[in-house]
């Protein structure tokens, strides 16, 4: 801020050298949007100017260049004319190049030391660099040869906003905008008073720059408007603090929230959890429904064939599908009564399904194969991976891939991760499952540490969920293949690739899964349902469902029976209030919006949320880089909408847009709200029909 | 992205000054820093007073646009309240002050400065986007942002033991550049001339 006021001084001294200066770089400030939008080009670097590189090339050879994308400008993929310019003068100089690379976000120490390594030829000897500060700097941190800047930062003082619109900022820490109307007198007044005008403006211009509005005089008007001259008149005189924030105290900041965020695995974010509406709320069990309607596909794989007719009496725990393929999974009757039809039918994520619909008699009576099998210590794993298979045992936490095909892994597995993260915010069904139902969960989990011969079972609970981590602990102390583990909050934790990277330190290779590197992931109702259908013969026909979100009026956690229709349960739940509302089954960030709810509750619902409509419109993305900074398999997300909107989807393919688990981190922090997921969505769609 | 603290109990109590308070909280650098549960605390104390006409949580409200969209069904309740209390950087407050123009909209964090971070997505390293690297003498240690003093001639002469003498905690710039150069074999660099800082390239840009 010192350097604000010499430079002031100084530029009165010297408007010629400045005007210079400041035609150069308006040049790259240029607006990249017609007149009206508000869009600037805030690219932070230029080349030197040719006399400074010939000399700096003087002396040396065998280059290598790598040039950094440029950052906060729109977005585009075709290459920066930097690199080019500076090739030009090098080949001029008749300089031999080793190589030339281009890297996006070339400050991303992480991601830069990855795509270092390798890219540097023998036989270099010089390192140039075009970039800003950051990317050279982190560049001459990593290269182990002399790195030398091609280009110079330019400075934006201010322009802190992600949106890059003309508001400016100057971090004074001070905030004057309450007694100036919400204009800021640092940055809009050319000499930052802050007491009021300097008295040099005419007709309402600023004496030092006469295209300039007078600062004072717009706060004085929009003061006036809304009746507050008086209150401003009496404020105190202002004094400004010009201590110099000490660049090691923003560096340490910045490395704690970077150690922080970095914790256990690359990217990943941190939305507010909003668990409290549900949280401390004991199971329910939802009234029985008089009819249930249970879709034939609620897993993964192929859906199952009926076995039933129109007019069966059926009973608590019937099969009425039958699996139809390998990856598939047998269904289930959640009620006893009479089928009604078999049809298509609404259905949360398919659109449409056949269904099998029952309408019950309200007895619940249980069907002769419901009975308890051997205990634990007598069935081998062969039976036991036959009775989840026969119990219809799914991943429920959303994926619905058949449990009983995971029990089979094709390679040696040393460890059981037990998914109780519940990273995604609202809901709270596994955590209400692991305090109400710790016994069963951990039965489940033996019984799965058995089944594959692992040594050891993982309990992954987030640091959010103290009561059941205390529980979890207490009830595991004296087992001894069985541990908790406390993770730090962070989402998309309850993702397998993520848990096993935070927990065990492994990287699930490109494609691979968690039997890869010696790992089962298994979600915490799924192993409840484990402990049920060995301990009681019970198949998987009724799951935990938190209903919640600001807009439904009684947040609950309900023990559902599969097949329940998702309008009654909200209606259950004192129904929703107002109307510009958004459904999702599922949580906010992975949840599918359900425009029509009249579609049941499947073996993968762990939640109902009724939340507020968010309106926006998607922007031109400006390449702020948080989509890559977040992103948990460290993919670039903003080429994959470029690619989308273009339709090049080798490209994606390219960028590896098969790697992606689509959690929507970096939908969620999108500066320029893009509807990411469901451009990769149609890219994953394309790149799998190209096979 | 810039780092935001709440203001003092007492400054924001003054603001509010027992009036009918509208809140938008912005969450767009959430990731970076906002104070969330402060926010949440005065949130509450503002509700059960009685005072809160409504509060949204939302991001990004230096985007006109899109904060545009998502106030829109929440102008009733803006209209119902004296004062809009905006918790986010100074940025985000003027672009609500300018959009709602005839309220009296009031800042509720204070902005700290990140110098050599502006706009980016906090990393490890400091660019004062001085407008002359001097990157290529130093190798690769910016002495701007490593040296307190942001000498670009060499050390103070005022460090201990590897120290700055305005930090003790911080190592001198000059003594890792000096380090760095050794290793590189190319001290030479050291006898290069007089750097002279051109301090005029440093502003205006973005006025």
């Amino acid at each position: 801020m010192q350097n604000r006021v010499i430079c002031f001084l100084f530029f009165l001294q010297s408007a010629e050298a400045e005007k210079i200066q400041k035609t150069d770089k308006q040049q790259v400030c240029e607006s990249i949007y017609k007149e009206g939008e508000q869009l600037e080009n805030y690219t932070k670097y230029k080349l030197k100017s040719s006399d400074e590189l010939t000399s700096l090339l003087a002396d040396k050879d065998n280059l290598f260049i790598i040039a950094c994308n440029k950052c906060f400008k729109e977005f585009e993929t075709t290459d920066e004319p930097d690199c080019g310019e500076f090739e030009k003068i090098v080949a001029d100089q008749g300089k031999t190049v080793t190589g030339s690379a281009k890297v996006d976000f070339l400050c991303n120490k992480i991601q830069t030391e990855k795509k270092l390594q390798d890219m540097i030829p023998e036989g270099t000897e010089n390192v140039f660099v075009i970039s800003c500060g950051l990317g050279i700097q982190t560049v001459a941190d990593l290269a182990g040869k002399p790195v030398y800047a091609a280009s110079n930062s330019l400075n934006y003082t201010g322009h802190h906003g992600m949106a890059l619109t003309k508001k400016s900022c100057d971090a004074c820490a001070q905030c004057y905008l309450n007694i100036t109307g919400g204009v800021c007198p640092i940055v809009d007044c050319s000499k930052s008073l802050v007491n009021g005008q300097c008295g040099g403006a005419k007709n309402g211009k600023c004496e030092v720059d006469s295209n300039k509005d007078c600062a004072w005089e717009k706060i004085y008007k929009r003061l006036e408007k809304q009746g507050r001259l008086e209150e401003f008149l009496n404020q105190p005189v202002q004094m400004r603090d010009y201590s110099k924030v000490n660049f090691k105290v923003i560096n340490d900041y910045v490395k704690s929230i970077r150690e922080n965020r970095l914790d256990g695995y690359y990217g990943g974010v941190h939305p507010s959890e909003r668990k409290e509406f549900s949280e401390h709320l004991p199971l329910e069990r939802f009234p029985d429904p008089e009819t249930v309607v249970i879709p034939l596909s609620m897993h993964a794989g192929a859906p199952a064939n009926p076995v039933v007719q129109v007019g069966d009496t059926v009973k608590v725990g019937q099969k009425i599908g039958e699996a139809a393929a390998f990856i598939s999974s047998p269904i289930h009757s959640s009620v006893s009564g009479t089928v009604t039809a078999i049809e298509m039918h609404g259905h949360a994520t398919r659109g449409e399904c056949m269904s099998v619909v029952i309408k019950s008699d309200g007895k619940n009576t249980l069907h002769e194969s419901v009975k308890p099998h051997k205990d634990l210590d007598s069935l081998t794993p062969e039976e036991i991976v036959d009775i989840v298979r026969e119990a219809g045992i799914v991943g429920m936490g959303g994926a619905g891939f058949p449990t009983s095909v995971k029990l089979k892994p094709p390679k040696p597995i040393d460890t059981i991760l037990l998914n109780g993260c519940e990273c995604e915010p609202l809901l709270t069904a596994d955590h209400r499952v692991m305090l109400e139902f710790a016994d069963d969960v951990i039965f489940g989990l033996k019984a799965i540490i058995k089944t594959v011969g692992a040594e050891k079972g993982l309990i992954v609970i987030e640091d959010n969920k103290p009561d059941a981590i205390e529980l979890m602990q207490a009830k595991t102390a004296d087992i001894s293949e069985i541990d908790v583990v406390v993770a730090k909050t962070k989402y998309p934790q309850g993702a397998e690739k993520m848990l096993i990277k935070r927990v065990m330190g492994r990287q699930v290779p490109r494609g691979g899964l968690p039997a890869d590197v010696g790992c089962v992931v298994s979600n915490i109702s799924t192993t409840k349902a484990i402990s049920d259908a060995i301990r009681k013969g019970m198949p998987l026909v009724e799951r935990v469902v938190t209903v919640t979100g600001e807009r439904l009026k009684k947040p609950g956690n309900y023990i559902v029976k599969i097949g329940t229709n998702t309008k009654d349960l909200i209606d259950y739940c004192g129904g929703v209030t107002g109307d510009d509302i958004t459904i999702k089954a599922g949580g906010p960030m992975m949840g599918f919006v359900l425009s029509d709810v009249n579609v049941p509750i499947m073996k993968g619902s762990n939640g109902i949320i009724v939340v507020d409509t968010d309106h926006t419109v998607e922007q031109p993305c400006i390449k702020c880089g948080r989509c890559v900074d977040v992103c948990p398999m460290e993919l670039s997300p903003l080429y994959f909408a470029k690619y989308a909107d273009e339709q090049k989807w080798q490209e994606m393919k390219d960028m590896n847009v098969m790697d992606c688990v689509e959690c929507r981190s970096c939908e969620y922090i999108c500066s320029s709200k893009i509807p990411l997921v469901s451009k990769i969505k149609a890219g994953k769609n394309a790149v799998r029909g190209m096979k | 992205m810039l780092i935001t603290q709440l203001k003092a109990k007492e400054t924001i109590a003054s603001l509010i000054d027992g009036k009918k308070v509208f809140v938008i909280n912005c969450h767009g650098c959430k990731e970076v820093h906002f104070p969330e549960k402060e926010a949440v605390e005065l949130q509450k104390e503002l509700e059960a007073a009685g005072k809160l006409t409504g509060a949204i949580t939302t991001d990004y409200i230096c985007n006109p646009d899109n904060m545009k969209l998502r106030l829109e069904k929440h102008m009733s309740e803006i209209e119902a309240a004296d004062v809009v209390l905006v918790l986010s950087c100074g940025v985000g407050v003027q672009t609500i002050a300018e959009y709602l123009e005839e309220k009296k909209v009031c800042a509720a964090c204070d902005t700290y400065p990140m110098p050599g971070f502006q706009g980016v997505t906090p990393l490890e390293y400091n660019c004062d986007q001085c407008g002359e690297c001097y990157l290529n003498l130093t190798g690769g240690i910016c002495p701007i942002t490593a040296c307190s003093k942001s000498l670009v001639n060499g050390q103070c002469g005022g460090s201990k033991n590897g120290k700055c003498e305005v930090d003790s905690n911080m190592e001198c710039g000059w003594e890792r550049i000096y380090r760095r150069l050794k290793q590189l074999g190319r001290l030479d660099v050291l006898k290069c001339p007089t750097q002279i800082r051109n301090y005029a390239t440093d502003e205006e840009v973005s006025k």
